[in-house]
């Protein structure tokens, strides 16, 4: 992270923004070419080793990517439904290897056979038509269909917001003293969704009173957790929830000038919220003085390329300023330099998403809902081994039995641990199910973590070594490298797994806890420090299954023979 | 109350703001905690996570891992920055660094000055554990570069080298590419170093803890018996360096981080052109013309020589038929000894120096505003700025390090206002460029002086307490009529004026100049206006204002402070004024005389005239440096004794009777005053080159070989016996006392320096405002007809005036030669193609140079540098000088130019 980036990417802002510049000096051939790279860098005076630095460090802009026609989805959920093999084995009677890049995920976790060609994402059946997709035959635009519903009161999975509706949020908004609204935030008890649970008020607050005229609010849309889709969700069903909530962010902390950064693997929600925020400023809802107050506001979208580690918020930042989005340390925080160095919020979706209700109901009744500490709604996502995959809503401290039973409608295949929370979230044996609720509190207690509170469950005869050496190659593939540790260590980790699954090698569990705990403590983000939990929960609780694979184990020759 | 933090459960006091790991190194020394991507200049940045510590906050007995380089200190923390946890953390780091690491430490280039090497024996790697994995150990060198090299396979991916290149040099040269484990240090769009974008200037090397961004000179370092820190030759800067040395050589030279003026820093001049210094050419005898033809001889035939000489003219012709040149490149003690060789061993004020043909208009035009000829403050108001204003200089070329500064002020956000006629690199990062015509510095400066005034943005008050002259100064600026100044300088008005707002409306506004303002005709009115638009403002005698000139060689301000020019001695005091000549007679111990002697122009005009005999030179290439050469052949022709000592032959010597070889800057002691009136100790690293003497010694000779008992050269008693006696400004002034960053003067009796001046009052109590219209220089009124092109002479980054000494490195490896830069405009209406050798002419002569087509001058401009002597450039610069400081006009010559004709 550059300070001197950071200004001169900012001398341009958001109007001719050098990331998204990037992105569409991309399009044409999948990645940028040298002399416009060099173009670009003359222009935004940020050097051509930055420009180039940071094209190559994007899976959908980086000089691999050249050629790609067709990526297929590698997330977690598709990977544990096992049907990614076929799909591949299906693209490639159309495409060549070179042809077929990947994605992670793009969020058909309840469908799988995931994949995405030409700026549509595509699941579950369509694999058996392919040549109606390629031809893009019309019915064959990849829409996917998921059960929505709630268990208590539905503030976010009702019936999208109408712009009449919202055009009603916005007066609401404007009659209200940003102070107090800040406070009613407070009262809410609100606290981030995106995983760390961080109460929003805090940011929100620290950003209002940080000095300078311009501000940012930004919400990350960059739903990156294999296995999540409840932002999706918000994304395409609920736009103007979420935008409201945005704007309702940026007047609270002062923004005139709203980011929302969606992944590139969410096409449609993209072409959505772009629609949405086009429909706002027609509606009056957007621009100078809206509604005939002092209030200035205006909403820009960008497009990811390719990075999970952009939903770290400060390598989202450097993601929209055109540097390599590498996390940047802490402090300064970006509440006091954020995007281009200015005081900034970043919000996760569904956080926004949740201050409509706490502007029009207030506080009280939102912190009424949930538990003591962690108050609201929580959004799940349930992937294909339930037998109701979809977007669920219940409220903090629904037991997690109840969302999987009485919602989910259970599980449709045999099912050992659920991954819960995102790749960095806790590997739950099916056995704790019980224990657990729908809370920040109850997963943490219990050494798991709730995380986006999506839900993978691991197939009985999916083998958990695998599906570690998973989430290691994830980590190694996603780890901006900034740090030793995720950098290193990420790699590191996927090497003795897999080596202990292809040959006659087991790993030093000594060794291996040492590359736990050094990526633990020693990760300059949640990345790297994410990792260790999933794989802590399955040395506990999978002890017998995973022994073959390390030393100074009593079954040392019962390594299955159809080991990876 | 005292803020307190513990350290293994012992006390100490913190400071507000400071990191953990700042916090602990100033309790238990730099190295106690080991750190790999953490450097003295660079932001804090957390990548390779080894300065971690366990820390427990009050209150919460829940021990919590951080990086100590960037958590900031809080109050009651206990701090555990040893414990087992913390041992094993870097040691397991450490050993995931190792498995992506050559092991080869013994066979390295950078045994034994590895941090990784000394870091991984510091926390007890014993082996690696992993099997072997992916890596990176088969990238391939880069060795393009005449200086800079590097070996990625030993790459750590600490970031540092790219950091150096954003946050210290801003050239942003060097980025990452690619993610995670496969990320790699890349050079401009991936490609080698010479390829790339790189300005050479070594922070990236200076920056790697291993040898995988390295120099062609720092494995040399690790031969070194000794390190000696001494200040650069090669601008006013004044950059500290650390010079590594062997055997009486000098082996590679680093920028020390605790120097004041460069912070670790500094150009390719500085840190990789030294090889001069033992270089087959150097001069290693004493010669004399005999029989027409320059013999070796020794030291003692050599002085003999000379004194007879000297002495027979002087009592033939009297004294003002000598005249001496000092040098800006030597120290201030030997500036001293040459002055006062002349005027008091010689009995002549015939002495001048090489800052006529540079800054003599600023010491003139400061002097009659401000009552100082200094820049009012120190570069590091760069932080304290708002707005910077930079006329006619181009520091990231000519002043590098101070380039580097404005730089990275200016890409943070800070205005900048460049006025030029070219457009310098700076100007891609300026807010406003005001692009006038070569010569026009008057009328534009006056155009934004209208402005101010007319927009009401005057500091009244500061007029009021801390001028005179302003009424009168204002009924001028507003009569000026701006339709034609514009049509003059050929920048809108529009731009002056938003210009001349940004400027005047900032909470603090500096300026910059170099020799784009002096060298001109108008060059003393030119600095005369800078100081009224700093007077004007209320922009003197505080943080972030001021006046600032950006001297061009390490020592001009010194050469001006010892007394180095025709009319002032040592201190600047006045030699009319007969309590001054006492003063200096009571120290000299004999008379010195009355009448102002003559300006280095003025010496060559007497000479051409018959009327001066004898000139000694002391280390300048006159016939390259001064202007309309065939003038300066014909003076020194007319010379019936010329001594000059010098490094090197030039085309100086072949006029001289008598060379006298001098040391370098390395083989000598001394102090030389920066751009900021930093009087900083020259140490010397090797001694002398066999043969040669430090210009200082040889002036101290002759001194006595003719007479006069001057003590052998001793940089530091003769600062405590003569200097600090007869220089008020440098009262103080001890050898000692200097330390390793020096004082900025004046320096009062007890050793306290300035950074600031006039902060109350000025020298002259108040400031003076003096009004001066735009004239046209008669080079363009008489020749512009004929000539219709204005040629304008600049420098490069990679050469230094001359190029005696840069041309006997690598650097031409580098920049290999002078080019005229002229507009496509230009080009197309001659027929000329980019590469072309094309001839130039003006009214004195003509010379080649191969054309490149460029927009970096406007249609009508065409410019050139001047390092490369078998170009004569000023061959073609005329005789106009500057009306009152004699500072010759390079920067406008009424020019033609033509494709070289071809013979059939």
């Amino acid at each position: 992270m550059s300070k001197n980036l950071s200004a001169l990417s900012g001398r341009q802002g958001l109007h001719n923004n050098l990331f998204e510049r990037l992105g569409q000096l991309s399009e044409p051939t999948g990645a940028p070419e040298k002399e416009d790279l060099q173009k670009l860098a003359d222009e935004f005076l940020v050097g051509s080793a930055n420009v180039y630095g940071a094209a190559t460090f994007y899976d959908f802009t980086r000089p691999e990517n050249k050629g790609k026609k067709i990526y297929v989805c590698n997330g977690s959920a598709c990977l544990a439904a096992g049907t990614q093999d076929k799909l591949r084995a299906n693209l490639s009677t159309h495409f060549s290897e070179e042809e077929i890049g990947e994605m992670c995920c793009l969020g058909r976790c309840h469908e799988n056979s995931a994949f995405h060609y030409q700026g549509h994402n595509y699941s579950g059946e369509n694999m058996a038509r392919l040549e109606q997709v390629i031809a893009r035959e019309p019915g064959c635009d990849g829409r996917d269909k998921y059960r929505v519903a709630s268990r208590g009161r539905a503030i976010l999975s009702g019936p999208a917001l109408t712009p009449a509706a919202c055009s009603q949020v916005v007066e609401t908004l404007l009659a209200q003293d940003p102070e107090n609204l800040l406070a009613s935030i407070r009262t809410s008890g609100l606290r981030g969704r995106g995983g760390a649970g961080f109460p929003s008020y805090f940011k929100m607050d620290a950003c209002r009173k940080a000095p300078g005229d311009t501000k940012f609010i930004v919400c990350n849309a960059d739903e990156g957790d294999p296995g999540s889709f409840s932002d999706r969700y918000l994304l395409e069903q609920q736009p103007l929830l979420v935008l409201a909530g945005l704007m309702i962010a940026g007047y609270v902390v002062g923004a005139a000038y709203g980011v929302i950064y969606i992944r590139a693997e969410y096409p449609e929600s993209v072409d959505i919220i772009e629609k949405a925020v086009a429909d706002m400023k027609s509606q009056g809802l957007l621009g100078e003085g809206i509604k005939g107050s002092h209030f200035n506001f205006d909403i820009k979208v960008i497009k990811a390329r390719g990075a999970y580690i952009c939903g770290e918020e400060t390598a989202l930042l450097a993601s929209i300023e055109g540097q390599r989005p590498e996390v940047r340390v802490r402090p300064p925080y970006p509440a006091q330099s954020g995007l281009f160095g200015k005081p900034t919020v970043v919000n996760n979706v569904e956080t926004l998403a949740n201050l409509p209700y706490i502007l029009t109901q207030g506080g009280e009744a939102y912190a009424a809902m949930g538990t003591p500490k962690s108050t609201g709604t929580k959004l799940i996502s349930l992937d294909s081994s339930f037998r109701n995959p979809g977007v669920y809503e219940v409220s903090m401290g629904t037991p997690l039995s109840v969302v999987i039973e009485e919602l989910g409608g259970g599980f449709h295949r045999e099912v050992k641990a659920l991954h819960i929370g995102g790749p960095l979230g806790g590997l739950v044996p099916v056995q704790k199910i019980p224990d657990l609720t729908v809370d920040f509190e109850s997963f943490a207690q219990n050494g798991f973590m709730l995380g986006h509170a999506s839900i993978i469950g691991i197939p009985e005869e999916f083998p958990m070594i695998a599906y570690l050496e998973h989430l290691f190659a994830f980590t190694a593939h996603e780890s901006c490298g900034k740090c030793f540790p995720c950098r290193l260590g990420s790699v590191r980790g996927q090497e003795l797994l897999h080596k202990a699954q292809t040959e006659s090698y087991q790993v030093d569990p000594v060794l291996f806890n040492d590359l736990l705990t050094t990526l633990e403590k020693g990760s300059l983000c949640a990345l790297g420090g994410g990792i260790p939990l999933p794989v802590r929960n399955a040395l506990q609780y999978f002890a017998e299954e995973l022994s073959p694979y390390f030393q100074g184990s009593r079954q040392a020759a019962s390594k299955p023979a159809n080991a990876i | 109350m005292k803020k307190l933090a513990y350290i293994n459960d012992k006390a100490y006091e913190i400071k507000e703001g400071e990191t953990i790991l700042s916090f602990i190194r100033r309790q238990l020394g730099a190295d106690y905690v080991p750190t790999l991507c953490d450097a003295p200049n660079l932001e804090p940045f957390g990548s390779c996570r080894v300065c971690s510590v366990e820390v427990v906050r009050s209150g919460n007995g829940h021990p919590k891992t951080v990086a100590s380089c960037h958590t900031p200190i809080e109050e009651g923390l206990q701090i555990y920055p040893d414990s087992p946890a913390i041992q094993t953390l870097r040691r397991n780091i450490i050993e995931l660094v190792l498995t992506d690491h050559p092991l080869d430490c013994l066979t390295c280039a950078a045994n034994g000055d590895c941090e990784l090497q000394t870091v991984a024996a510091k926390v007890g790697i014993r082996q690696v554990r992993y099997p072997q994995g992916r890596n990176h150990l088969d990238r391939e060198r880069d060795d393009s570069h005449p200086y800079m090299t590097s070996n990625l396979s030993k790459c750590i991916n600490c970031y540092r080298c790219v950091r150096a290149c954003d946050e210290v040099q801003g050239e942003l040269v060097l980025s990452m590419a690619g993610r995670g484990f496969d990320n790699r240090i890349i050079k401009s769009m991936d490609t080698t170093y010479a390829e790339s974008e790189c300005v050479s200037c070594g922070a990236c090397s200076q920056a790697c803890p291993t040898d995988a961004i390295s120099d062609v000179f720092s494995m040399a370092a690790l031969n070194a018996t000794d390190t000696v820190r001494t200040v650069c030759t090669y601008c006013g800067v004044g950059c500290n360096l650390e010079v590594s040395k062997r055997d009486n050589q000098v082996l590679s030279i680093k920028a020390p981080y605790d120097a004041e003026v460069n912070h670790g820093h500094t150009c390719l001049k500085g840190r990789y052109a030294f090889r001069f210094y033992n270089h087959p050419d150097r001069l290693r005898s004493p010669m004399i013309r005999r029989n027409g033809k320059l013999e070796e001889a020794s030291w003692e035939e050599a002085y003999d020589y000379i004194a007879t000489r000297l002495s027979d003219i002087k009592a033939k012709h009297g004294p003002d038929a000598i005249g001496g040149i000092s040098s800006a490149r030597c120290t201030n003690e030997e500036n001293y000894l040459m002055q006062k060789f002349i005027r008091a061993v010689i009995g002549t004020n015939n002495i001048d120096g090489c800052a006529r043909v540079c800054h003599a208009p600023t010491a003139l035009g400061m002097q009659r505003t401000f009552g100082t000829g200094a820049a009012t403050n120190s570069i590091e108001d760069l932080k304290h700025t708002e707005c910077i204003m930079l006329i006619g200089a181009n520091p990231t070329a000519g002043h590098p390090v101070t380039g580097a500064k404005i730089k990275q002020q200016v890409m943070k956000g800070k205005t900048l206002i460049v006025i030029d006629p070219r457009k310098i690199p700076l100007t891609r990062y300026a807010k406003y460029h005001l692009q006038l015509r070569p010569g026009t510095n008057v009328a534009v400066l006056n155009m934004m002086l209208y402005y101010i005034v007319s927009e009401g943005l005057e500091d009244k008050s500061f007029i009021a307490n801390r001028t005179e002259g302003y009424e009168d100064f204002r009924k001028h600026i507003l009569a000026q009529n701006i339709d034609e100044l514009e049509a003059i300088c050929g920048v809108d008005r529009k731009l002056v004026r938003e210009a001349a707002i940004a400027y005047a409306s900032a909470g603090a506004a500096m300026s910059f100049h170099g020799l784009g303002v002096t060298e001109h005709f108008q060059g003393t009115y030119g600095v005369m206006l800078i100081a009224d638009l700093a007077m004007i403002t209320g922009n003197i005698g505080r943080k972030g204002v001021g006046v600032n000139p950006l001297r061009g060689q390490n020592n001009v301000q010194g050469m001006a402070d010892m007394g180095v020019q025709p009319h002032l001695g040592p201190g600047y005091l006045d030699v009319n004024d007969s309590a001054v000549r006492q003063l200096y007679e009571d120290i000299y111990g004999v008379p010195v005389p009355e009448a102002p002697g003559l300006k280095v122009p003025d010496m060559l005009k007497a000479s051409r005239e018959g009327k001066l005999k004898a000139l000694w030179i002391m280390g300048e290439d006159v016939i390259q440096t001064e202007p309309n050469t065939n003038n300066v052949r014909t003076a020194l022709e007319s010379l019936e004794f010329f001594v000059v000592q010098e490094l090197f032959h030039s085309d100086t010597t072949e006029y001289a009777d008598v060379i006298l070889p001098a040391s370098s800057f390395f083989e000598k002691s001394g102090t030389f005053t920066n751009g900021e009136r930093r009087i900083q100790r020259v140490n010397r690293v090797i001694e002398p080159l066999a043969g040669t003497k430090p210009d200082g010694q040889i002036v101290v000779d002759i001194m006595n070989r003719m007479g006069y008992p001057q003590p052998d050269y001793d940089p530091a008693q003769l600062l405590e016996e003569e200097i600090s006696q007869v220089v008020p400004f440098f009262k103080g002034v001890r050898w000692d006392r200097l330390g390793e960053n020096g004082l900025q003067w004046p320096v009062a009796e007890d050793g306290s320096d300035t950074k600031i001046l006039h902060t109350t009052t000025f020298k002259i109590g108040k400031g003076r405002f003096h009004f001066k219209e735009f004239e046209e220089s008669r080079e363009l009124l008489e020749n512009a007809d004929q000539f219709p092109l204005i040629l304008t002479t600049n420098r490069g980054l990679e050469h230094y005036n001359s190029g005696s000494m840069t041309r006997r490195t690598s650097n031409p490896r580098i920049l290999s030669e002078d080019v005229l830069l002229l507009h496509p405009q230009d080009a197309r209406k001659r027929n000329i193609d980019d590469g072309e050798i094309v001839t130039l002419r003006s009214p004195r002569g003509s010379i080649t140079l191969r054309a490149k087509i460029s927009e970096v001058v406007k249609p009508g401009v065409v410019s050139t540098t001047f390092h490369f002597p078998e170009n004569y450039v000023n061959n073609i610069t005329s005789s106009v000088y500057d009306a009152d400081a004699k500072c010759p006009e390079y920067k406008v010559v009424a020019v033609d130019i033509e494709k070289l004709a071809v013979s059939s």
